[in-house]
């Protein structure tokens, strides 16, 4: 083939303009349904924390029961969600926790009863620890062990404190302890944080 | 044309990716904790090598000679770029598994070394023949080496636990080094096997 100056140009421009349509068409025809699927694990995750979250996993049940009992207010630059029963008294609220795992960052969300004083529960919307190890943070094994953890007697932010420690009231993950300690570490401030903003301590 | 028998046995053994070219094992490392991923990573980067070297042999007349890398590399990232996609879309979990991995199947050499050594060279028919079949080698390490790591890291095997209570997980395993080892390993295994058969070939031919 001879080489000509405007041939691989023009070339260049057309395969790249076909691959960027079938990319955008794509992105558009499915975009609904990533945005649909990334809520229904907020959702999921949220009332997990609340523990009412459904016995089926239904999708549209579980966005049902959000929609019914959860309310959100902006905190900061995230929202807390709250947590409504059907009489419409506040149950309790859920409080992004946010900060420096290990290898990336750790989001979160921690559940507290409207009285302050007992952890409802803990779950993880994003993390990036390694797995197996301190990626163990979402799985029921450790995050089970705060539900129903009592805060009434902590002192100096120390809310999450592992055992063998005095006061220790849940168990680390073995082998991964600096994922273990950057946990506890932004639910301590986190929550800190939120109860001094509430004023009600 | 080659014939199909041919193209599979040299991507899945005599010129194995992994085992044989040692490329793409950047990958072959991060993924091969658990076998899940391996496998999704897998079928991904068969899907993704097997069509972008069918594209890149369709074209391959009218593609001046010296803009085929970009072009390649253009066709790659689309596939990718579809794959990615459709895991975000419909395997939500899976997705979050992968990770950035996905991403980088874009980088994964086995793709360009078989869309330049092969497919720039061979009808789109035997091109995607293999391109399955460089991705199904690639594919079958990874199984191999996440096989063992996820034995002996977490006593299960695709999840189901295998080994009782009695076995103590060795971290090791889940920790990027056990690939070091299981690769070098599987490397010398394959490698000591394949010199056995070269072997009896010339052997063979010497007697006959």
């Amino acid at each position: 083939m001879k080489k000509s100056f405007s041939f691989p140009i023009i070339f260049m421009i057309v395969i790249t303009a076909f691959f960027t349509f079938i990319l955008a068409f794509l992105n558009y025809s499915t975009a609904d349904k990533i945005a649909l699927n990334q809520e229904i694990d907020l959702s999921r995750k949220i009332l997990y924390i609340f523990d009412i979250l459904p016995e089926s996993d239904n999708p549209k049940e579980i966005v049902a029961v959000f929609q019914d009992r959860i309310e959100s207010t902006p905190y900061g630059d995230h929202e807390i969600f709250i947590y409504k029963d059907e009489a419409g008294e506040i149950q309790g609220y859920a409080v992004p926790v946010n900060g420096p795992g290990l290898w990336g960052s750790v989001e979160g969300y921690i559940g507290i009863s409207s009285d302050y004083s007992t952890v409802l529960g803990l779950d993880f919307i994003s993390h990036s620890e390694t797995p197996g190890l301190g990626g163990r943070i979402s799985e029921d094994d450790y995050k089970g062990q705060f539900r129903g953890l009592d805060l009434s007697d902590v002192v100096d932010d120390n809310y999450i404190i592992y055992r063998p420690a005095p006061g220790g009231n849940v168990d680390a993950i073995a082998g991964a302890t600096l994922t273990s300690k950057s946990v506890s570490k932004l639910i301590n401030e986190d929550l800190g944080h939120f109860f001094r903003e509430g004023g009600n301590r | 044309m080659d014939n199909p028998k041919k193209i599979f046995k040299m991507g899945l053994w005599e010129d194995n990716p992994v085992l044989v070219q040692i490329i793409g094992i950047c990958s072959a490392l991060a993924v091969t904790n658990l076998m899940m991923n391996s496998l999704i990573m897998g079928i991904g980067l068969i899907f993704v090598t097997g069509l972008s070297s069918f594209t890149v042999s369709s074209i391959r007349t009218f593609t001046p000679k010296h803009i085929r890398m970009m072009v390649q590399v253009l066709i790659i990232a689309a596939y990718v770029i579809i794959v990615d996609i459709f895991l975000k879309a419909y395997m939500p979990e899976m997705s979050k598994a992968l990770g950035p991995y996905v991403g980088l199947i874009i980088t994964n050499c086995i793709i360009m070394g078989r869309a330049e050594a092969y497919a720039q060279q061979n009808p789109p028919i035997p091109s995607f023949l293999d391109g399955v079949a460089s991705g199904m080698g690639y594919t079958l390490v990874l199984l191999l080496i996440a096989f063992f790591r996820e034995l002996f890291g977490f006593g299960t095997v695709f999840g189901i636990k295998v080994l009782g209570d009695w076995w103590t997980p060795w971290t090791i395993m889940i920790m990027p080094p056990a690939a070091f080892f299981l690769l070098a390993v599987a490397i010398w295994v394959s490698k000591t096997i394949q010199d056995k058969e070269k072997d009896e070939k010339k052997g063979q031919v010497v007697n006959s």
